[in-house]
């Protein structure tokens, strides 16, 4: 059966500096990683013929790039659902749309004043008090870490870990983003104790399990494998791009289903990308995993394959997520400490470790699992160095 | 005491029936009238039998403790911290979730059996979990 394996390509990226105030627009900054992504490939606004967007909070629409570039050629445009979720999704639908003809140039991607103007990690009354929110913000959950923490309980309980395995996640990765001049937590690596000593946000998560709430915009170009070889920059290819969802599901609420501490989105997401990369998980030599919140880290390090069912922390208690270790992880601090782009940035970062670019580059990789948002409907990809 | 206002629910066609219930302090569920399973308020298709035919059936209240957590963060005026928000298996199956109301230091945990009670709030009573079976 014919797949998308290795049909497609990352031919251009970009990314702003990510701080809590970006003094300027959202708009401005697609416009810039969007130029400066295309000026990575070799193109011009005129090649783009395909725009995929995320859904909620980014205010960049279709219409407002066709008003600022003049994409007198866009023909396909499309927006993926589900927050943070899409992040992977926004390049697996352009290489739906590549590869079904629909278009040559696909650009994606992410641009949020998330800190500086809408605020995700507070009260999220947003969407209104229809729908299933309905439900749980008159009782007082109403922020994504006290969604979340529902589920962390329940983790805890079920496995009988403590609060420290959540924090070895944020320790890693704050270690990663220490020798990362862009993080935000750059210099500014954790220690275990300070986690355990950091407050209470929702029990179980402290403030060192949650993500930083950040401004900043990242970019990628999507293009055919043919036509990435033609290109100024190095192809990083698409071995396998897939979406995946799960039974009962709620945007991170979905607590009527059977098990609370698995990932059926991820689980069916994983199923699907070794299906198509014909791959199994031994195979990955690289991951840059969704981290809004660490126990969903070692919920979706499980679901993906790394791990038995409540066995995680032990890859992290073994240095084996490390820079040196046997699949390292968020190799340039993630969210909790490069800045929470729903995920476009390890998407960025993913390409820049294939292409031998990265801060903290990992030498001898030849290809990188980037997962997207836990708890909803979600996404993921195996970037590939060679399209085998 | 002065209450800041909540975030009180939008209901729609399907949920309206839910909330004034909640107004005669009753939780109801929906119990399928093909196969007699319970369904969350929300959902309308019998996921058992595929059957939209229903009754709204009010809970007995009882149920145990699925989940939880304790909110530090205050991120709501309405909702001063500390509080403890309780995701419980009704008895019927579905799971609810509201806070829990117990004297300071009542500990929490998973499997405790809680029961439910009501609260008037200025535009819509809502339910909260005390400990113990009803």
């Amino acid at each position: 059966m014919t797949t998308i394996r290795n049909k497609t390509a990352i031919a251009g990226i970009g990314q702003t500096e990510f701080s809590k105030d970006s003094g300027r627009s959202t708009l401005r900054m697609a416009l810039e990683v969007i130029l400066e992504s295309l000026a990575d490939a070799g193109l011009e606004p005129r090649d783009i013929d395909g725009i995929v967007r995320m859904s909620a909070n980014d205010d960049v629409f279709e219409i407002d790039l066709l008003r600022s570039l003049d994409l007198p050629n866009l023909r396909f445009f499309a927006e993926i659902p589900h927050g943070g979720g899409a992040a992977c999704g926004t390049i697996a639908c352009a290489t739906a749309a590549i590869t079904a003809g629909m278009a040559d140039v696909v650009v994606t991607f992410r641009s949020l004043n998330e800190r500086s103007e809408r605020r995700f990690g507070l009260s999220n009354l947003a969407g209104g008090l229809g729908g299933w929110m309905q439900y749980y913000l008159p009782h007082g959950l109403v922020t994504p870490a006290q969604w979340v923490a529902i589920f962390a309980q329940r983790y805890l309980y079920e496995f009988g870990h403590t609060t420290e395995e959540f924090g070895w996640v944020s320790v890693l990765c704050r270690k990663h983003a220490a020798t990362n001049p862009h993080a935000m937590m750059y210099g500014r690596p954790i220690t275990l104790e300070q986690h355990q000593a950091s407050r209470w946000i929702a029990e179980p998560l402290r403030l060192l399990d949650c993500t930083l709430d950040t401004d900043g915009a990242c970019a990628a170009i999507v293009v055919s494998a043919e036509k990435a070889k033609t290109l100024r920059a190095t192809p990083v290819y698409i071995a396998a791009a897939a979406k995946g969802t799960g039974s009962r599901t709620e945007m991170m609420t979905s607590y009527q289903r059977a098990s609370l501490v698995r990932l059926e989105e991820a689980e069916a997401t994983a199923r699907e990308l070794y299906r198509v990369a014909e791959m199994t998980p031994r195979d990955i030599g690289m991951a840059q995993i969704y981290d809004h919140f660490t126990p969903f880290v070692l919920m979706a390090l499980e679901a993906y394959g790394f791990a038995a069912p409540g066995e995680a922390p032990h890859l992290l208690r073994e240095g084996r997520l490390e820079l040196d270790g046997s699949m390292p992880m968020n190799t340039h601090g993630g969210h909790l400490g490069e800045g929470y782009l729903h995920g476009f940035g390890h998407i960025v970062e993913g390409v820049r470790q294939l292409r031998a670019t990265a801060v903290n580059q990992v030498a001898g990789i030849s290809n990188c699992i980037v997962t997207s948002g836990t708890g909803v409907p979600t996404s993921g990809l195996i970037l590939s160095k060679e399209a085998y | 005491m002065q209450e800041e206002p909540r975030p009180y629910p939008q209901p729609d066609r399907d949920s309206a029936p839910f909330w004034e219930a909640q107004r005669r302090h009753e939780l109801l569920f929906r119990r399928c009238n093909g196969c007699g399973a319970f369904r969350y308020p929300m959902t309308l298709l019998c996921l058992n039998c595929r059957s939209f035919d229903f009754e709204w059936a009010a809970s007995a209240g009882r149920g145990i403790v699925f989940s939880y957590t304790v909110v530090h963060h205050q991120t709501h005026p309405a909702f001063s911290v500390p509080y403890t928000m309780l995701l419980v298996e009704m008895e019927e199956g579905p799971r609810v979730v509201a806070q829990l109301r117990a004297p300071d230091g009542t500990a929490v945990s998973i499997g405790m059996p809680v029961h439910v009670e009501w609260e008037d709030h200025p535009d819509q009573p809502l339910p909260v979990f005390v400990p113990g079976r009803l």
